[in-house]
């Protein structure tokens, strides 16, 4: 027993430090929150102290699908809200859960016939927002994550229809590890449609045109082409490119098939 | 005279002086520790691990590649972990009791081998067996990590190729986020980690058995034990939240943390098997560490052990 003790005492520290330092390079997780402890089953509370968190974080994810399955959004986001706390540093997660509310939940309100209208608006303006904040945290625990960021500004862009949010999120998205190149235009593609950042769009998206022709792209001309007009640029300094919403159709001059009816309609 | 001659055999003296450690006596044990291990069927539990892969990889829930991936690889670490304690507690539980019942033990012990042989080689063996064990194991996910990997790989690259949207840079940018939670050497730390944490889970469970009356008592404390070294970090926290880190609660925190190994630090494996950057130099200390375990648990367990009659 006293060897016991003694070999006890002389590890503590390191093993203190060692700690430290495994948690500190993310090697080793933090113990779950109070709150999760408090929500999760005997089963998962066992398990997890046992030192199988990963495995029950799969597991439970598995059960989120079946909410997800169910439409029951609540139990998604609690079992969601367990699931990052064992796993704060798995970027998925946070995407998930992200995409689940913020996407689906708000799309089932738009659709889901068996509320009133006034029901089905506020709970999608609510699960929009609860995503929002679900990002934040996610952003706290992972700093560098693209991909939460890219999720963040789904939801502002397709739910909350935020142009000046979903441009300040890809914004920040820029430059981090795993960022799709595409985000460098959506930035100054929404950041056109925030009032009041007009300016600062064309010259990031006039920046982004003389980068070079692999940046020649539809969108980007149009939205140069709108912010031309809007800022009465001189026509000497707009881009050459012809507006590619305006551009002729080719006439075909090829002979209608024998079995074509008007409007290109080809009957077997 | 010669009738007591005849009576009173002469002793040969010793050709030579039996050393004081050996490690063929060592290798001869854990040889046959092995093969005693062997012969219970214990590596029939790969086929269990194998359905257990098979099937998490064809959950086909819809989710992304990475994630899909990830979570092949989260189950099958989690469960070599799994396999890898467990089988330490089992294995070495019933390894000392057993030689006992068979009288092995006794046959053993009154040839020239030490009992720090005995019990170097019975630990030997377990850790042999779980090595192997892991590495089946590994090998067996790997295979279905890499064939899952390969499979989404090429899918993407047809569906986003196909798609004129897409420029060589994010196709190449999409693909890397797969692969990155595919197949990588660094989860052959992840393997180390559940290896070096089986290690001690062994070394601990040969203490306790020295001194156990059943090989059922040595499974039992030795779980809890478990449990408890894999939860007294997140306890001590709580406990002295909850106590405004009152006198006694802290002295009571401090025994446990004395006397029961700190097991959730041997939980990096998780942090491997996530995909985070791998700082060796902590890996090399917590090799060290497991090491440090070994040696002063066994000689625990011979302080003992030493004393046993049987």
């Amino acid at each position: 027993m006293a060897g016991l003790a003694l070999f006890g005492v002389i590890r503590e520290p390191i093993e203190d430090k060692l700690r430290v330092r495994l948690v500190e390079s993310n090697l080793l997780l933090p113990p779950p929150g109070q709150t999760a402890m408090e929500q999760m089953s005997q089963s998962t509370l066992i398990g997890t102290l046992g030192g199988l968190r990963s495995l029950i974080a799969v597991f439970l994810t598995l059960e989120a699908y079946e909410h997800f399955g169910n439409k029951d959004w609540e139990q998604l986001s609690q079992t969601y809200a367990i699931i990052t706390n064992l796993e704060p540093r798995d970027e998925e997660h946070w995407v998930s859960w992200i995409w689940h509310i913020g996407i689906n939940a708000t799309a089932n309100m738009e659709i889901d016939t068996r509320l009133p209208e006034f029901e089905r608006k506020r709970r999608f303006f609510a699960y929009a927002l609860e995503a929002v904040k679900i990002a934040e945290n996610g952003i706290k625990q992972i700093p560098e994550s693209s991909v939460i960021r890219m999720q963040l500004a789904e939801v502002y862009r397709e739910k909350l229809k935020d142009n000046c949010a979903t441009s300040r999120v890809y914004g920040e998205t820029i430059g981090l590890t795993g960022a799709l190149p595409f985000v460098e235009r959506f930035h100054g593609y929404f950041m056109a449609r925030c009032d009041g950042k007009e300016q600062e769009a064309y010259d990031y998206l006039t920046a982004l045109y003389r980068e070079g022709e692999r940046n020649h792209l539809p969108t980007l001309i149009v939205e140069i082409k709108k912010l031309e007009k809007f800022l009465n640029i001189p026509v000497p300094q707009r881009i050459p490119d012809a507006d590619p919403d305006r551009r002729p159709q080719k006439s075909s001059s090829k002979k209608p098939a024998p079995n074509q009816i008007p409007g290109g309609i080809i009957i077997p | 005279m010669s009738d007591s001659n005849a009576t009173t055999p002469t002793l040969r003296p010793p050709t030579a002086k039996v050393p004081l450690f050996s490690f063929g006596r060592v290798w001869t044990i854990a040889g046959s520790t092995v093969t005693q291990l062997v012969r219970m069927k214990t590596f029939y539990f790969l086929l269990a691990f194998a359905l257990v892969v098979v099937a998490v990889g064809n959950f086909n829930i819809p989710t992304t590649p990475a994630k899909e991936l990830s979570m092949i690889k989260k189950v099958s670490f989690g469960t070599m972990d799994l396999f890898a304690w467990l089988f330490a507690i089992v294995s070495t539980a019933l390894l000392i009791p057993r030689d006992l019942e068979d009288r092995t033990l006794y046959t053993i012990l009154s040839k020239p081998v030490r009992r720090i042989e005995y019990l170097v080689g019975k630990l030997g063996g377990v850790l042999f067996v779980v090595g192997v064990s892991l590495l089946a194991m590994y090998a067996i996910c790997a295979v279905m990590i890499y064939a899952r990997e390969i499979n989404f790989v090429g899918a993407e690259f047809e569906a986003m190729k196909a798609d004129s949207r897409y420029t060589q840079e994010e196709i190449a940018e999409q693909l890397s986020l797969i692969q990155v939670q595919g197949l990588r050497a660094e989860l052959g730390i992840a393997v180390l980690a559940s290896f070096l944490k089986a290690s001690v889970v062994a070394v601990v469970t040969i203490f306790i058995s020295t001194f156990a009356s059943s090989s059922l008592f040595t499974i039992i404390v030795s779980v809890l034990l478990f449990l408890i070294g894999h939860a007294h970090t997140m306890a001590t926290n709580f406990w002295l939240h909850e106590s405004d880190s009152n006198l006694f609660v802290q002295m009571l925190v401090k025994v446990v943390k004395i006397l029961i190994p700190n097991y959730q630090l041997f939980s990096f494996s998780e942090g491997v098997v996530q995909g985070e950057a791998i700082n060796y130099a902590v890996v090399s200390q917590m090799g060290m560490l497991t090491g440090g375990y070994l040696v002063v648990f066994l000689l625990l367990s011979l302080l003992v052990f030493v004393d046993k009659e049987f």
